[in-house]
């Protein structure tokens, strides 16, 4: 009669099946259940996903400029402003330095 | 209808999210790894720790809202059309969007 009934295997020999089937399956063999972060290997990477939500990207001159450093680009507003402001300073009607402007001498004047 | 929305900042900011989410991406998941590894030293996790949180702000993948591509709306969000829900009434009655019929019973 004994001998129909299995006898259940020892503690090392069930952890031996573990490790050789972990190893057969090319699971990870974790008898204690550490955590060893292998979740967030495995998630997959989203970035390629994300960007690509809306349809339209923002192109400026200067990302141009950035990227392609060889092409000399010119940005005419800018260039035009720049201008503008050269001339007027030369004509005398450049902004004020700090402390030079309206308001700042209204401020001095109540002070005294 | 698309420099629409590109002309609010919240949209922009938003683009400007994915933007930094998708370039840092890989470096914080090996952070990430690190900090829930325990077989790692628990000096090596804690450094890794703090190396996350000197990332920007916008480097997280939480920060990123959908947002309507015609409206910017940011509720009410359909993410198969990614529009909003008015948006996507709209362009279903008028036949934009394949697949979608107004139900009638």
């Amino acid at each position: 009669m004994a001998s129909i009934i299995p006898s259940i295997p020892s503690k090392t020999r069930l952890s031996q099946l573990a490790q050789l089937s972990a190893k057969i399956f090319n699971n990870v063999y974790n008898p204690t259940g550490e955590r060893t972060g292998n979740k967030i290997l495995r998630k997959r990477l989203i970035g390629s996903t994300i960007t690509g939500w809306y349809p339209h990207r923002i192109i400026t001159l200067r990302k141009i400029t950035d990227t392609f450093p060889g092409m000399k680009l010119v940005n005419q507003e800018e260039k035009l402003r720049l201008e503008e402001i050269a001339k007027r300073k030369k004509r005398g009607k450049g902004a004020p330095k700090k402390g030079q402007g309206k308001r700042a001498s209204l401020g001095t004047k109540k002070q005294k | 209808m698309h420099f629409r929305i590109l002309s609010q900042a919240r949209v922009r900011r938003d683009i400007k999210t994915r933007e930094t989410v998708a370039a840092t991406e890989l470096i914080r998941q090996a952070y990430r790894f690190i900090t829930r590894n325990e077989q790692v030293h628990p000096r090596i996790r804690q450094h890794a720790q703090l190396m996350l949180n000197s990332f920007p702000r916008h480097a997280r993948p939480s920060t990123i809202r959908n947002r309507c591509t015609e409206t910017g709306r940011a509720r009410g969000i359909f993410r198969d059309s990614r529009l909003c829900r008015y948006q996507f009434r709209l362009k279903a009655l008028n036949g934009e969007i394949p697949g979608v019929k107004k139900a009638v019973w």
